[in-house]
């Protein structure tokens, strides 16, 4: 028996495969891997479409498979993929449901689920074939290469659903809804917006994808783009943009979180430590040293001479205030 | 917004479902018609959606106010809670669907959303936001300010809006215009700085708004995508502050027998930017076993900067013991900073078991920047001292990435996967005043990840994922950056029953630097439980719980002024975190059902900084015919810091209202 799975580019001639190892990459790995998986015995992969020596399933249209899924079918009714079964664009009209589901007259012969494909039972990465075979070449998944979804293998249809009827049509759009969601796995972060100084999540206020992208971003933690490469932070926070004349560099080179936890902190303005003054005094007291050559840290600025007993000198950013950047002074004091 | 009312009141008018007897025929017609080509199909309402709106009720607060409102800050009043409607056109003569919603109109925070398409023609989305941020914390700042004054408060809203046209004329080109504003105005209590001697409270008027514009035209093929976009932005700040009365400062006490005071000040900036920014994404799939990815990011801003203060008092230029009674600055500078990304990558299929996602990504910028300062003293002589400084200032930081992974399908329901990430990158930038290593200093970066995963789903029902990424570092820009660190994630999901979902998360950062001198030494662990129970789909009870505990210490080495003497710091935040809501419906109330809701989330954290924050809440609905409900809804607020008594704050509120729907 052989199995295969049908995806949007079926229909094209396949590529020899001496053609295909010779662009790849790490040739040797592959080769090392393909030996490897050569010798585990082949366990059913996933269940496509059973094309048995007999005939092979065809496409019997989405009027059969109302017959007896006329619940779902008149939700898709509602439902953007909709457009799939009216729209010629897409090679699948009169015949949406199987253009992820595969042909389906066996199963409709037969009615046995395993006459069918069920992409909410196969693997995430070939469920996710079934989506990108229409929706790889779209803006949005230009920075999947580097999501960590696509990576932990956090399928389309955990966040997407399908079938679904409603206004907001394939995912959740409210922001408390989308918070849900994402919380839904994301426990531990939800649990951090609990803490007393947060971004307005809970209240509904904002919601996870204001600041990073499901889809993959090719900035860390999937946080997304403001202004072509700038990070997303700046939406909101315009103000600290720039560019200054006199920059504060961990701003630039390790982010927000350099300083800030964003998803929430028992301290306040979501600081990473308690006080404002450790802080900054764990990076600035990277004094050049014999040892300079061994410790090329950036932050050679000393931790000034201030007593830092006195009440006036604890938190740093009350005279070094414009510690995002500064227009007019080197010293970030306005 | 007052665009965005009208638009909205106007909205239904074009959407009014044509009146049954005139049209019977075409109501007909159209019931007979394939309901695939229609998003509304017959029967359907033209107009769906409700309106939640009530009045809030505060007891008295009990603490400290300006923390109250730095965290929580709901008052009391009425209050339009929420709105969300769904308009379809039958006739698709604007539009054929637009979709509203709102939230938390009368609240700090506020938000509008308005999408309105026609299917084949146009897609028009508005967003707005309207979020304060208020801080006014006591501990924050100097905690003995003069007259307890927080230096480091502030009040100011910041707003988005935003608005994107996507245009469909064919099925291949698709062009797109879009607006957005981001604001931010206010006022707050910031510092007027004198060096080291003496540090003044002032009022502060925060005024700033940044305006982006972009286009761009897709390019969608069946094997190819292809995004151009330009876009550019235009910001400016004019904060500004006063002081008209006379503060004697942080300083407690005098200097060389005179004491140190701010009479007057006016202080303004004048800060514009602009900026063009290029876009060129790429998404492909030659082969049926090939997708390509890939992105060109160019921006390059500009900061022009004008800057005047004027102050009087009796003040003191240390470095030349020199006391004066005035001070005008005037300065001028310039910023300059292209910044170019890349990013490209590919996910291959070679053969059935074995995928592959390389990717390699750079980011380089550099910030060429000066200012020139012209000062003028007034002695109480009345003669002058002026100086005028220029300094250059200089960033470049270049940062590159490359990451592979592999994923091998042991068998259906076992992946594993293995990969590794080189990141390398260089920056210079300027060296503090009294650095002793010359203008600038330069740091590396180089760091190797070694990443390992197995996502495994034995059965339907149980799925798990295990993620492990182990770094070794030579050099890092920071001393508190990641050096050698060790970092797992591990999340496990199991449907027991129909009803019963219970989910594990675990996750662990060590990271170690032993640098001579830094010997930083991070740990944070997170591990969580979550439960969802809906017995009979949820019907009569719905249960959600989860309970959080996160552990994290950190250890590092400092210099503690005034003598630099060696010091560790210590910080440490251990957190239990409770969240359970429980749904309640109560049946009999002519079919329809009331629902209770109880929970809450509660936060207690012990270490360095510990806290208590309660927030419990109970909500009942209650219908009240058949598109009208009644809700009520308890809250209360708790918060308690054991270092800082003088800041917790506590309060009830009671809020009630009714959500009319259709």
């Amino acid at each position: 028996m052989h199995w295969r799975l049908p995806s949007a580019n079926d229909g094209h001639p396949p590529r020899p495969s001496g053609a295909r190892r010779a662009v790849l990459p790490a040739a040797a790995m592959l080769l090392a891997a393909t030996l490897w998986g050569a010798k585990v015995k082949p366990s059913a992969p996933a269940p496509i479409v059973p094309a048995t020596v007999d005939k092979p399933a065809e496409y019997a249209g989405s009027e059969t498979c109302q017959m007896c899924h006329e619940d779902i079918f008149n939700a898709f009714r509602k439902n953007p993929h909709h457009e799939v079964e009216t729209n010629k664009k897409y090679k699948f009209d009169t015949k949406a449901c199987e253009s992820c589901h595969g042909p389906g007259s066996k199963h409709a012969e037969s009615t046995s689920a395993a006459d069918i494909r069920n992409p909410a039972k196969l693997k995430p990465a070939d469920a996710d074939r079934a989506c990108l075979g229409c929706h790889l070449n779209r803006p949005t998944q230009v920075g999947r290469i580097n999501g960590s979804h696509a990576k932990n293998e956090v399928a389309c249809v955990s966040c997407h659903s399908v079938h679904k009827n409603g206004p907001n049509g394939l995912v959740a759009r409210k922001a408390a809804e989308v918070n849900q969601l994402c919380a839904g796995c994301h426990t531990d972060v939800w649990a951090s917006f609990q803490q007393p100084f947060r971004h307005r999540l809970p209240e509904g206020a904002m919601s996870c994808v204001d600041c990073h992208n499901p889809h993959g971003s090719f900035l860390a933690h999937n946080v997304q783009t403001a202004q072509a490469n700038e990070p997303g932070c700046f939406k909101c926070h315009g103000d600290k943009a720039g560019p200054f004349p006199f920059e504060h560099a961990p701003v630039r080179l390790d982010g927000c979180a350099a300083c800030h936890l964003p998803h929430g902190s028992s301290n306040p303005r979501m600081l990473t430590r308690s006080d404002v003054r450790f802080v900054c005094m764990e990076c600035h007291s990277n004094l050049p040293t014999p040892t300079a050559a061994a410790n090329p840290a950036l932050g050679s600025v000393p931790p000034a001479f201030h007593d830092l007993r006195a009440p006036q000198f604890r938190e740093c950013t009350t005279c070094h205030q414009k510690v995002h950047g500064s227009y007019v002074d080197r010293g970030l004091l306005r | 917004m007052r665009y965005l009312a009208a638009l909205l009141m106007m909205a239904p008018a074009f959407a009014q479902a044509p009146a049954a007897p005139a049209n019977t025929g075409q109501t007909a017609a159209a019931a007979q018609a394939p309901a695939a080509a229609n998003p509304a199909p017959a029967g359907e309402e033209w107009f769906t959606g409700g309106i939640d709106f009530g009045y809030r009720f505060r007891t008295n607060l009990g603490g400290s106010g300006p923390t109250y409102q730095s965290i929580v800050d709901l008052g009391a009043g009425p209050r339009l809670i929420g709105f969300d409607f769904v308009v379809q056109d039958p006739k698709k003569r604007l539009f054929d669907r637009l979709v509203a919603r709102g939230s938390n109109w009368g609240d700090p925070y506020n938000t509008a959303h308005v999408d309105v398409s026609k299917r084949g023609i146009y897609d028009l989305r508005f967003d707005y936001s309207n979020i304060l941020y208020y801080n006014g914390l006591p501990s924050f700042a100097n905690p003995i300010a003069p007259g307890g004054v927080d230096e480091q408060w502030f009040d100011v809203h910041r707003r988005n809006t935003s608005l994107d046209l996507t245009l469909f004329p064919n099925r291949r080109i698709v062009p797109y215009l879009a607006f957005s504003r981001n604001s931010g105005s206010g006022t707050g209590i910031s510092t007027f700085d004198q060096g080291a001697t003496d540090t003044f409270p002032v009022a502060s008027v925060f005024r700033d708004s940044a305006y982006n514009f972009r286009g761009g035209l897709r390019f969608e093929l069946n094997r190819l995508h292809v995004t151009l976009e330009q876009g550019g932005t235009t910001f400016r700040d004019d904060d500004s502050a006063f002081g008209a009365t006379s503060t004697p400062g942080d300083r407690t006490t005098t200097l060389m027998g005179q004491t140190l005071q701010l009479n007057g000040l006016l202080q303004a900036y004048g800060i514009r930017a602009h900026s063009v920014y290029s876009k060129a994404l790429l998404t492909a799939n030659p082969f049926s076993w090939l997708n390509v990815y890939g992105q060109f990011l160019f921006s390059e801003p500009k900061t022009d900067v004008s800057y005047q203060d004027a102050a009087t008092g009796n003040f003191v230029l240390l470095s030349s013991l020199l006391f004066y009674s005035g001070q005008l600055d005037n300065a001028v500078g310039s910023a300059n900073k292209p910044h170019v990304s890349g990013n490209a990558g590919l996910e291959a299929r070679p053969f059935r078991r074995l995928r592959i996602l390389a990717s390699w990504t750079t980011d380089r910028f550099h910030d060429a920047a000066y200012s020139s300062l012209a000062a003028a003293f007034l002695t109480q002589t009345a003669s002058s001292l002026n100086t005028t400084t220029v300094l250059p200032d200089t960033q470049t930081v270049n940062y590159s990435r490359t990451q592979t992974d592999l994923f091998f399908d042991v068998t259906k329901k076992l992946t594993l996967r293995g990969g590794y990430r080189y990141e390398w990158g260089a920056a210079t930038v300027r060296s503090g005043d009294t650095s002793q290593i010359g203008a600038l200093e330069s740091g590396k970066l180089n760091r190797q990840v070694a990443i390992a995963g197995i996502n495994f789903r034995p059965i339907q029902k149980l799925t798990t994922n295990v993620e492990y990424e182990g770094a070794s570092t030579t050099h890092a820009y920071f001393t508190t950056s990641l050096y050698n660190y060790n970092r797992v994630r591990a999340r496990a999901r199991y449907q027991v029953g129909a009803s019963l979902m219970v989910q594990a998360n675990f996750a662990l950062l060590d990271n170690q630097n032993p640098v001579p001198g830094t010997q930083l030494d991070f740990r944070s662990r997170d591990n969580s439980l979550a439960v969802n129970w809906t017995p009979n789909g949820g019907k009569r009870v719905a249960l959600m719980a989860e309970y959080d505990r996160a552990t994290l210490r950190s250890s590092i080495d400092y210099l503690l002024p005034p003598f630099l003497t060696p010091s560790v710091s210590s910080y440490s935040d251990n957190a239990h975190i409770a969240t359970s809501m429980v749904d309640v419906n109560i049946p009999g109330f002519k079919g329809n059902a009331a629902k209770l809701t109880a929970g809450g989330s509660f936060t207690v954290t012990n270490g360095t900084r510990p806290s208590r924050f309660y927030t419990p809440l109970a909500r009942l609905s209650v219908p009240a015919g058949k598109h009208v409900y009644w809700n009520t809804e308890w809250r209360y607020y708790g918060f308690n810091e054991q270092l800082y008594q003088y800041e917790g704050f506590r309060t009830h509120l009671f809020q009630t209202g009714l959500r009319l729907s259709r």
